[in-house]
């Protein structure tokens, strides 16, 4: 199990910096620069821009130099936990995430715990009533927020919150209380704002949810050792969460991966176009203006959560379902 | 010589200031005295000048502050308080406070003649080669500190003359063929710059909208300076922000227009003090702001300003639900309909401004494209006339517009003292017949089998129009166009790039035709820069080879070889080298050479903008322009006036 591990832990070191690689190649593909961009953004509005003070920033933030002596700035700084500076903000990129990082977490927790709560119990249903009305029904149901277009479903939502209860259009609070401390009626706020992007992004991930845990279950419910069970009188209930929800939660947990980022990433096109604080528009907004630094190190960040969190679920795996960990064993 | 005027000023103010210039007890003995006449403290700041933080109004108001003429602009006397929200769709917009704010040296009136603004006179010598300008005495920045000629010759000598923080020199309106001024501080409140040759772009760009800032709040900005801070305190300051050097460190520190340091001292009548990043910025009026209304009342009325930040796509249907107090900006023709609606039942009202360019959409033939054959048929001036004449616009204006715009050139708007009707109407007649006579004349006879006439090489004569792939309505209009050309055998196709794309392959001479908004500043007066209508700028998309060899000195580019051309550059000399008194003449001469070429090919313009104002906010004018320059948007209707009436 430790040289498991520790194998694990040493795959992950160049994995990163391919990844480094990768993600800094992709940040410098489009033509321009950051500076190229606000340029031309800047005359966009009739706005004069000043060649003399370019050329002074271009030298001083360093986009003269060759592509090779950028990254090499850029990985040195993150090896040392600097994640570089964010020309559009003019802030180091740690203290421009800040606040969004945690509104992120807030975000993605409740829509995973959202998705948690409405795929599990009408899994089981629709594995233990197969072919049945309800099951068709309640799957049904499932599929339609994984059909429907998620910009849409949030523009319909946005009105209709408003018109029926009045909250403000877009965010995660109302304008009164960004920057404001913490108080009742802010969290109160939140919570008013925080259903619709919860109902979009959630209802998106439950179908897939609902049919893999409902595959899964159908899987073994049909086993021996159930029939067994059964057979020997255990009450139904019983049988099934004892035995087969367990060995059904194989994809819950391998699922953990993916959390980590998205959590963090949040799903963009709906904070977008709900206009959350979250990290996922700063993101996007960071790629288009060329941010470069913002841009890679969220980038970064996200893959090292991916990394870790496939590190996690792998771990979870292995203790879960010892087939896993003897197999890694087996191959040495 | 000759000088710009100031606004009445406030001579009492100063026998207050001798009556109770004895100590701390005398200020707030001062305060109650005054308490309910015209020097009635701000309630916003009542507190803060009882305990004594803040001097009594009177003490903050520069000697002569600037009393803004409320008859000529149509204003009522306002009341104290409240916030003025709008969105923005960027954090970056944050500069649009100071672009509102419209606070400069010397700026535009509602007449759109210059005026002095922070400055109290400017005096300019006869052919405009001497400006010296006077500050108000007693002005002060946003934290109190005095606001001196010590300002002006921090930015001259230690910001633009520094090697390290303008390696390249100073800007170049401040050049007049490569030579410098001669800056010189006459006493504390009077500064001098000189030129041995006219300089006329000296005043437009002190009044720009986005002014150029020649005064920087010196005692604040030179703790980040080489010259002025021990070199182990800002090397640590350096080393804390994690930046290359104190260069970077200044620069940043100093950003006068992107208002983001919360620490900068400012002359604007709202000062930021919201932290980046946020989503929602807050200006805090200025105490020591130097205009008042006409009862000597400190400006501005509104106590804070607030910037939300959205998604652009949000924006309308947010004004629609009523979240902003004023909103202009992101809002377009478009959504006009749909706000009208939502007028109903939400407390504002929706006015449809007049724009400031010259036009919506305009099609630019590129006169130096690197292809011989279509650089000869595009510099054809009857192949020029033969496009415009075979567009429909007002089907454009009918379909797209609602009727609403006018179809016009792309040239100066009514308003500005230089236009002439011709300008705006010659050639945009709906005219095929003619239009095809025209190219028949050029000798462009023979036809494909699809009906496209054939270019002299053979190839059929298909014209690609680039544009920016921003706006939708693009696509729409030249798919209208399209139709109609096709009838006078020309085929034209769309080709959507990206801004920064559509760009470069213009400068290199790739582009054949491409479709950009119309000049900015259709409100032209003689002494604008007349750098739209002149081969100076390789952003004009009709020459962009011509351009750049103007603005690289030769280096680069092609000379221009047109007659016309070379004709507009003469022009061009002799408005800059002419004074005031030849700017006039020269400007019409350029427009006339304008009109008579069609150099570009205006579609339609006047498409009137959308401004949402909540009811009750008051002084805000019904009919204006919307216009980045000149007048910053709001900023010429000075939105320091507007006040709540509620």
């Amino acid at each position: 199990m430790l040289t498991y591990v520790a194998r694990r832990l040493l795959v992950m070191i160049p994995t990163l910096f391919m990844i480094s690689v990768l993600v800094f190649i992709v940040i410098q593909l489009p033509p321009g620069d950051f500076l190229t961009t606000y340029m031309n953004e800047l005359k966009a509005q009739g706005e004069a821009v000043d060649p003399s003070k370019i050329a002074f920033l271009r030298a001083q933030y360093g986009l003269d130099d060759p592509l090779y002596i950028q990254y090499f700035h850029w990985a040195w700084g993150l090896l040392h936990g600097n994640l570089g500076f964010s020309f559009e903000y003019n802030l180091p990129v740690t203290e421009v995430v800040g606040d969004r990082l945690w509104l992120s977490m807030v975000l993605n927790f409740s829509t995973i715990l959202f998705i948690y709560v409405v795929s599990f119990p009408i899994g089981i249903y629709s594995a233990t009533r197969q072919y049945s009305w309800g099951d068709y029904g309640i799957t049904l149901l499932g599929f339609l927020g994984l059909a429907m277009p998620n910009f849409l479903f949030a523009l319909i939502l946005l009105y209709y919150a408003n018109v029926v209860f009045g909250t403000s259009i877009g965010g995660l609070m109302d304008p009164q209380f960004i920057n404001a401390g913490w108080s009742w009626p802010k969290v109160i706020s939140i919570i008013e704002h925080l259903w619709a992007p919860v109902l979009v992004i959630g209802t998106s991930g439950t179908a897939a949810m609902i049919r893999r845990l409902r595959a899964n279950l159908l899987d073994e419910l049909g086993r021996q050792y159930v029939v067994t069970a059964r057979a020997k009188g255990l009450s139904p209930m019983k049988v099934l969460f004892k035995y087969p929800l367990r060995m059904s939660l194989n994809p819950f947990i391998s699922d953990i991966g993916n959390i980590l980022p998205q959590v963090v990433s949040g799903s963009v096109l709906v904070s977008v176009v709900m206009s959350l604080p979250t990290t996922g528009p700063m993101l996007l907004s960071a790629l288009q203006s060329q941010d470069m630094y913002l841009a890679g190190s969220f980038l970064m960040f996200l893959a090292l959560l991916t990394v870790v969190g496939m590190f996690v679920s792998d771990l979870l795996l292995a203790w879960l379902d010892p087939r896993i960990r003897l197999q890694g064993s087996i191959s040495q | 010589m000759f000088s710009f005027a100031s606004f009445p000023t406030v001579p009492h103010a100063q026998k207050h200031k001798v009556a109770f210039a004895s100590g701390a007890m005398a200020f707030l003995l001062g305060c109650t005295l005054f308490a309910g006449s015209a020097w009635a403290e701000i309630p916003y700041f009542a507190d803060k000048v009882k305990s004594g933080v803040l001097p009594a109004m009177e003490q903050r108001l520069p000697e002569h502050p600037l009393k803004l003429d409320f008859a000529a602009e149509g204003k009522e006397i306002g009341k104290y308080g409240g916030d003025m929200v709008t969105i923005m769709g960027r954090s970056k917009d944050i500069r649009m406070a100071v672009v509102y704010g419209y606070t400069h040296l010397i700026g535009y009136d509602q007449n759109l003649e210059l005026k002095p603004d922070i400055l109290e006179s400017l005096d300019v010598n006869e052919d405009g080669s001497v400006f010296t300008l006077r500050l108000r005495k007693g002005h002060k920045w946003s934290d109190g500190a005095p606001f001196t000629a010590e300002d002006f010759r921090f930015y001259w000598e230690d910001v633009v003359n520094n090697e390290e923080l303008f390696p390249v020199g100073p800007p170049r309106f401040l050049l007049v063929d490569g030579e410098p001024p001669k800056f010189e501080v006459l006493d504390k409140y009077t500064v001098r710059y000189s030129w041995s040759q006219p300089n006329p772009f000296f005043l437009p760009e002190l009044a720009a909208t986005r002014p150029p800032f020649i005064y920087r709040p010196a005692h604040y900005l030179k703790q980040f300076h080489e010259k002025y801070q021990d070199p182990q305190k800002l090397a640590a300051m350096v080393k804390e922000r994690g930046l290359r050097n104190w260069a970077v460190l200044e620069t940043d520190m100093d950003r006068p227009y992107k208002l983001e340091n919360i620490d900068l001292p400012t002359l604007q009548p709202w000062v930021i003090r919201t932290q980046e990043p946020s989503d929602r910025f807050i200006f805090e009026r200025n105490p020591y702001f130097h205009r008042v209304d006409p009862d000597g009342n400190q400006l501005p009325y509104i106590d804070r300003m607030i910037f939300n930040i959205s998604n652009a796509k949000l924006v309308p249907a947010k004004v629609g639900a009523g979240e902003v107090d004023i909103q202009s900006r992101i809002l377009t023709l478009k959504d006009y309909t749909f706000l009208k609606q939502a007028e109903k039942d939400k407390s504002f009202h929706v006015r449809l401004w007049d724009v400031g360019y010259g036009n919506y959409a305009t099609l630019y033939p590129n006169l130096t494209v690197s292809d011989p054959v279509w650089r000869r048929l595009l510099r054809d001036l009857r192949f020029r006339k033969a496009l415009s004449l075979a567009i429909n616009r007002t089907e454009l204006n009918r379909v797209l517009f609602f009727g609403l715009a006018t179809p016009r050139n792309n040239t100066i708007l009514p308003k500005s003292p230089l236009f002439k009707k011709e300008y705006a109407t010659e050639n945009i007649g709906f005219d095929l017949n003619k239009a095809n006579a025209l190219l028949d004349d050029m000798g462009l006879t023979k036809r494909n089998d699809d009906g496209i006439r054939l270019m002299p090489d053979g190839r059929p004569l298909e014209i690609i129009v680039e544009t920016a792939g921003e706006n939708p309505e693009y696509d729409d209009i030249l798919a209208l166009i399209g139709d109609s050309w096709q009838k006078a055998g020309i085929k034209l196709y769309v080709k959507a790039l990206q801004r920064e794309v559509m760009r470069t392959r213009a400068y290199s001479g790739d582009t054949v035709m491409s479709l950009f908004t119309g000049i900015d500043n259709g409100l032209a007066v003689p002494s604008s820069v007349p750098s739209e209508f002149v081969p100076v700028n390789q952003d004009s998309l009709q020459w962009p080879k011509w351009g750049q060899y103007y603005q690289t000195g030769g280096e680069a580019g092609e000379k221009p070889d047109m007659p016309a051309a070379e004709e507009l550059m003469k022009l061009y000399d002799q408005w800059r080298i002419g004074g005031p008194g030849q700017q006039k003449k020269a400007w019409e001469h350029i427009l006339d050479i304008n009109a008579e070429n069609l150099f570009s090919i205006g579609l339609v313009g006047n498409v009137p903008h959308p401004v949402v104002v909540a009811d009750g906010l008051m002084n805000v004018p019904e009919k204006g322009i919307h216009s980045w320059e000149p007048g910053g948007f709001f900023g010429i209707y000075h939105p320091d006036t507007f006040w709540w009436d509620r």
